[in-house]
């Protein structure tokens, strides 16, 4: 080779090299694989907090109590501020500890004595909101509930300083709901259905939500706070009605984004070996994705930091499909002249076969969950509750005597609930138990005028109308051989409206149906259990009844009865309106349980 | 005392391990050195190395800092723009008339009583949809109770005390808002470790009153990851970039080298008298031409030398030729002149006078003659030892007395300087008492009628004979002269012992036949001394002389006077002296 063609040759690679490097910063090319991106939902929800500032030494009264209240909505996070308040002496007597105290947004303050004086009284009166538990439940106050009144004596200090010598009634921390939007969310935790077994295995796959609003830490991410609240088991709602794998004494060490994953870290007296697996992945999965943290990513669990089985990690896939939550979509029914129809999506169906097919005089339908078994009022003068089989040889059998029963609920283990209003008691029948009806002890219902009851989709919330103004929700607690109804608190009240009709959307929602005293306003009421959240549907015609399902993925169905066109209607979320599907002669829609 | 022992005896150990570390160093430094100074490559692929070094940290510093810079500044101005912004946000939310908030909006949903609130809510994503955003906020007056807020994690103790002063001076000097930034390392609470973090502090004062300050923190460990991770980049980069130049140069050195190594090996071998070695041409380039012309002007070398030689044994063929050529006429004219001489009674005074002269002058060229045959036997290779082992002292003495005559017509005295032992050495006693006697003529012949000091030394290898005389003395340079063939110091002056010029030449030739060294030491003033070494056993070489070439009194004279070096010429076998004429 010469050597000018030595150099031409070398001349070609130089430029090749050029060519193929130098020109482009970032190369145009592709498609390649991936690798498994580590997408998926952050650990934590962006948040703002208050912070606390000091009392500055030229504020006036009401400012000192204004910056002691917000110092209060910050005390969480940074409770050396709050201190700065108060006088040494109050100081050391207030507690922060007791139920959060939650008034409207911007409450009124006044002067209770001459201003500028040596001792100072500031009254604050505010809009009550709620009240949240030391167990984290949100506890909405009565719409009836007075505005509240909060007195602050405060005096000058050697500085010449406001501080506040003393708080009125009592109170623990005071937070506007401006305060509560921004370090409290709500959050669903899920705990097994089923009262509590002492290590063994639970019997039902199915979970039960337990609505709990828990305060943002900066410290920790979100998860970190949903776990560490789930190992705390369930509130005062729930207690002794759910389980949970976690046994006492667990605590979550952290909760990290891995690559492709979520890690939560426990640690505590848990048995790998021992433990319901498919119970404890439920919980975990649940309680994060149903709160939209770590969707569509892999959770695995460890223990001290290690894999959690000695041999093996426990991971919950992402696709992980097993449904632990009632979502299956089921047939909609109707009466209509006391003769039950299925009910298709936009046309009468045909009547169920059997004698609950036929027309009858038997009232207030309810269907098992095998939609196998309905069960009804006795006419009036016979009373009692009537049950009989779909199916062609199917015969109406009184499975419940009485005068004065409230419709019957069926529970998802097949137990038929109602309440004797003539003994005041709750009447349970087990036909598969191969007992006759049996009262249950609901020590939270003595004395008061149960209108009627209704068991919750998930079979352990509880429902019942006392008299025409108020809804209480329980739960049935204790053992499937002596269970009880209990935990009852009261989840909305009216004035100058009736209750007319309750209905389960699922174990979360209870739907209630009010009408004005003067019949000319009625509503229908989405009520969360958890803490009262309601959401108003609109109405048009008058409604008799209404029935609820919330079936997955196909939606909420919200089916009503009229009162007077004999109409049966169907809600639309979409156009929020509500549109007929049927008529049906003095009849009511119905989903099975419910 | 004992202990002061064991001190004592602690600390010359340390002394002897601190004076062995160092000697070992001293020595590793002198291999180092060596290797260093032999070795072209070396030298080349060192020199590479410190200057890529050189060039690829400066290069290498220059570009981390520039993109560092220009990744700093980019963060820095997309932070300023953002910080701007949720200013500009919140000084419009708080501006608002407290009627315009209250309204109450369509969705349904709470409307913060505070505008600060909801303008969080949007600066921090907690809207519904909102995203997380990469930086915390914290707004904070001090001055009213409930205005300040913060997203995530940051606290007002995160803001750094510098910028908080900053913009506490600024709030005096509204509206002159200037934001300012600070780059911190920041611990959040709740977390271990402190992060780099940018700090903008800036200053909003809404029309509704107040002057709340607001802080953006934006972490820049990701910016901190890409950068060091780019370090890491170029400190690898730069390192291999050394690593292949060293070896570059390496491989170009050895290009270079070799070659010039193979001409060095080349020239050693023609220096040592090997005159057909010559190198292989390869190629066309300057190493090939090197080595053509290395060729060539080998060739050349040897094509001299060879006629050289020729010439040189023309000449002395010439010389031995005539000379043995003139011993047959010399012979007849010696036997004549001889009837001549021994009849000068008979002649006339004039006459006899001639014959007298013709004998002496006959004499000398005769010596002349046999002096010539003696130097071109050595030149022919034919010169012989023959042997004995006898005690130089007594060789002294017999050259001696056959100087004593000349010593007396010159008034000259010896002094003799001899060891009581007697040094015994294998030599040819007839060329050694030549020498001798050559040396004792031309010292009693130069040296101005005094004293002459003739020394004899000896040592376990050698044996040596110095003979000092206190004449004129030689000029510098003179030393290695006075052994070549008929030099003479100043041609003007006469010879008057009737010297061939060939002694000292031969009495050189003597020496070297046998092995040892004639050397000459002379000071122009101070005299001069010649001094003769021979090796105690024939075949074995010369280490040194037991005697010292320049005189012992000129020695400490000098030392005296403070010069302290010595003057000891080279060993070399060429010595100096002055002219026997």
């Amino acid at each position: 080779m010469t050597r000018s063609r030595r150099l031409g040759a070398a001349l070609a690679i130089v430029m090749t090299m050029f060519a193929g490097t130098g020109c482009a910063v970032i190369p145009v090319g592709g498609p390649f694989p991936m690798e498994g991106a580590g997408g998926g939902e952050e650990l934590s929800k962006p948040f703002q907090r208050m912070i606390a500032v000091p009392p500055q030494r030229d504020w006036d009264p009401v400012q000192v109590v204004k910056g002691l209240q917000a110092a209060m909505a910050a005390y969480a996070d940074d409770p050396t501020v709050l201190p700065a308040y108060l006088t040494p002496e109050a100081a050391r007597a207030w507690r922060p500890d007791g139920p959060v105290t939650v008034i409207g947004n911007a409450p009124q303050f006044s002067y209770e004595s001459k201003a500028g004086g040596k001792e100072v009284v500031i009254k604050l009166v505010g809009t009550p909101v709620a009240r949240i538990e030391a167990d984290d439940t949100y506890v909405p106050a009565s719409s009836a509930a007075q505005e509240m009144e909060i007195y602050f004596t405060l005096v000058r200090d050697q500085q010449g300083a406001y501080k506040v010598k003393t708080i009125g009634s009592g109170l623990g921390l005071l937070l506007t709901v401006d305060d509560l939007e921004r370090a409290y969310r709500p959050t669903n935790l899920y705990f097994l259905a089923g009262p509590p077994a002492a290590g063994g295995v639970m019997p039902d796959r199915r979970l039960v939500v337990d609505r709990v609003w828990l305060r943002l830490r900066p410290t920790e991410n979100f998860a970190q706070t949903i776990v560490r609240r789930l190992l705390g088991g369930p509130s005062k709602a729930l207690h002794g009605a759910v389980g949970s794998v976690f046994p006492q004494g667990m605590s979550v060490r952290s909760v990290r984004s891995g690559d492709d994953r979520v890690v939560v870290d426990l640690a505590g007296p848990i048995d790998p070996e021992g433990v319901f697996a498919d119970g404890l992945k439920a919980q975990l999965k649940w309680s994060l994705n149903s709160n939209n943290m770590a969707n569509g990513r892999t959770i695995e669990v460890q223990l001290d930091g290690e894999p959690f089985f000695s041999s093996d990690s426990l991971t919950v896939p992402a696709n992980w499909r097993e449904e632990w939550l009632d979502n299956t979509v089921k047939p909609a029914y109707f009466t209509s002249r006391g003769a039950v129809y299925s009910l298709n999506k936009d046309e009468p169906g045909n009547a169920v076969q059997g004698p609950a097919g036929q027309p009858s005089e038997h009232r207030d339908m309810a269907m098992a969950e095998s939609g196998d078994l309905v069960a009804a009022r006795g006419r009036d003068g016979v009373g009692g509750i009537w049950v009989t089989r779909i199916a062609p040889d199917g015969q109406w059998e009184q499975w419940i005597q009485g005068a004065r029963l409230t419709a019957p609920s069926w529970r998802r283990d097949g137990t038929l609930w109602t309440y004797d209003l003539a003994n005041a008691a709750v009447i349970r029948c087990d036909p598969a138990a191969g007992r006759g009806p049996e009262r249950v002890a609901a020590p939270g219902l003595d004395g008061l005028d149960v209108t009627s009851l209704r068991v919750a989709r998930d079979g352990v919330r509880v429902a019942v109308t006392i008299g025409d103004s108020e809804v209480r929700v329980g739960a049935i607690t204790g053992g499937a051989g002596a269970p009880m109804l209990g935990n009852f608190q009261t989840l909305t009240t009216v004035v100058d409206e009736r209750i007319t009709d309750i209905a389960w959307l699922d174990g979360e929602r209870l739907l209630v149906l009010v009408q004005s005293k003067d019949e000319k306003v009625q509503s229908v009421r989405e009520i969360n259990i958890g803490d009262g959240e309601t959401t108003q549907l609109p109405t048009g015609k008058r409604l008799k009844s209404i029935t609820a399902l919330r079936a997955g993925s196909a939606g909420d169905r919200i089916l009503a009865a009229t009162e007077d066109s004999n109409e049966i209607l169907e809600f639309s979320k979409d156009k929020q309106a509500w549109s007929r599907l049927v008529t049906a002669d003095q009849g009511k829609p119905f989903f099975p349980l419910g | 005392m004992p202990a002061t022992r064991k001190k004592r005896l602690r600390r010359r150990t340390l002394r002897q391990i601190l004076g062995g570390v160092r000697r070992r160093a001293r020595r590793a430094a002198g291999t180092v050195r060596r290797v260093w100074r032999r070795s072209l490559q070396l030298q080349v692929v060192t020199s590479t190395l410190v200057i890529s070094v050189t060039v690829v940290v400066v290069l290498g510093v220059f570009l981390s800092d520039q993109i560092n810079k220009s990744v700093i500044a980019s963060r820095q101005a997309s932070a300023a723009s953002e910080a701007f912004a949720d200013r500009v946000q919140i000084a419009d939310a708080l501006s608002q008339q407290p009627d315009e908030q209250a309204k109450p909006s369509d969705s349904g949903k709470n409307v913060p009583a505070n505008p600060l609130d909801g303008v969080m809510d949007t600066i921090t994503g907690s809207v519904e949809d909102g995203s997380k955003k990469r930086y915390e906020v914290l707004v904070l007056n001090p001055a009213e109770p409930g205005a300040s807020r913060a997203s995530g994690n940051v606290t007002p103790k995160n803001v750094p005390e510098a910028l908080r002063q900053g913009m506490r001076r600024q709030i005096d000097k509204l509206p002159y808002d200037k934001p300012q930034r600070q780059q911190a390392l920041i611990r959040f609470t709740g977390e271990a470790q402190p992060r780099l973090t940018l700090v903008i502090g800036g200053l909003v004062s809404p029309d509704s009153g107040g002057v709340y300050q607001v802080y953006h923190f934006f972490p820049l460990n990701e910016e901190e990851q890409m950068l060091s991770n780019v370090r890491l980049a170029i400190v690898v980069v730069g390192f291999g970039l050394v690593l292949l130049l060293a070896a570059i140069a390496y491989l170009v050195a050895r290009q270079v080298v070799t070659p010039v190594r193979l001409a060095r090996q080349a020239a050693e071998r023609l220096a040592a008298g090997k005159l057909d070695e010559r190198l292989k041409v390869r190629g066309e380039d300057d190493l090939a031409r090197l080595a053509t012309s290395f060729n060539e002007m080998a060739g050349n070398l040897a094509l001299k030398i060879h006629q050289l030689e020729e010439l040189s044994q023309v000449q002395r063929q010439f010389v031995s030729d005539v000379s043995h050529e003139l011993r047959t006429p010399l012979t007849t004219v010696r036997m004549a002149a001889d009837l001549l001489y021994d009849s000068r009674e008979d002649f006339e005074p004039m006459a006899a006078r001639s014959a007298e002269l013709m004998q002496a002058q006959l004499e000398r060229f005769e010596s002349m003659l046999a002096d010539l045959l003696e130097i071109s036997r050595y030149d022919a290779g034919a010169a012989t030892l023959d042997l004995d082992s006898v005690d130089i002292r007594d060789v002294v003495l017999r050259a001696i007395a056959d100087s004593e005559a000349l010593a007396e017509r010159h008034s000259t005295r010896f002094e003799l300087r001899l060891p009581n032992d007697p040094c015994m050495a294998e030599i040819d006693t007839r060329r050694v008492e030549r020498i001798l006697r050559n040396l004792l003529f031309n010292a009693i012949e130069h040296g101005e009628g005094r004293d002459v000091v003739v020394t004899v030394g000896a040592d376990r290898d050698a044996v040596a004979v110095a003979v000092r005389d206190h004449g004129i003395g030689l000029k510098a340079g003179e030393e290695t002269m006075v052994f070549d063939r008929f030099w003479r110091a100043d041609p003007s002056r006469a010879r008057t012992i009737g010297g061939t010029g060939l002694g000292l030449a031969i009495s050189r030739e003597d020496a070297t036949l046998h092995g040892g060294w004639l050397q000459a030491w002379g000071q122009s003033g101070e005299g001069s001394q010649f001094r003769l070494t021979l090796p105690r056993a024939a075949g074995v070489a010369l280490k040194g002389s037991p005697l010292s070439l320049v005189p012992p009194e000129i020695e400490m004279r000098r030392t005296w006077r403070g010069h302290m070096t010595p003057v000891l010429l080279p060993a070399s076998g060429d010595g100096a002296v002055h002219d026997e004429v």
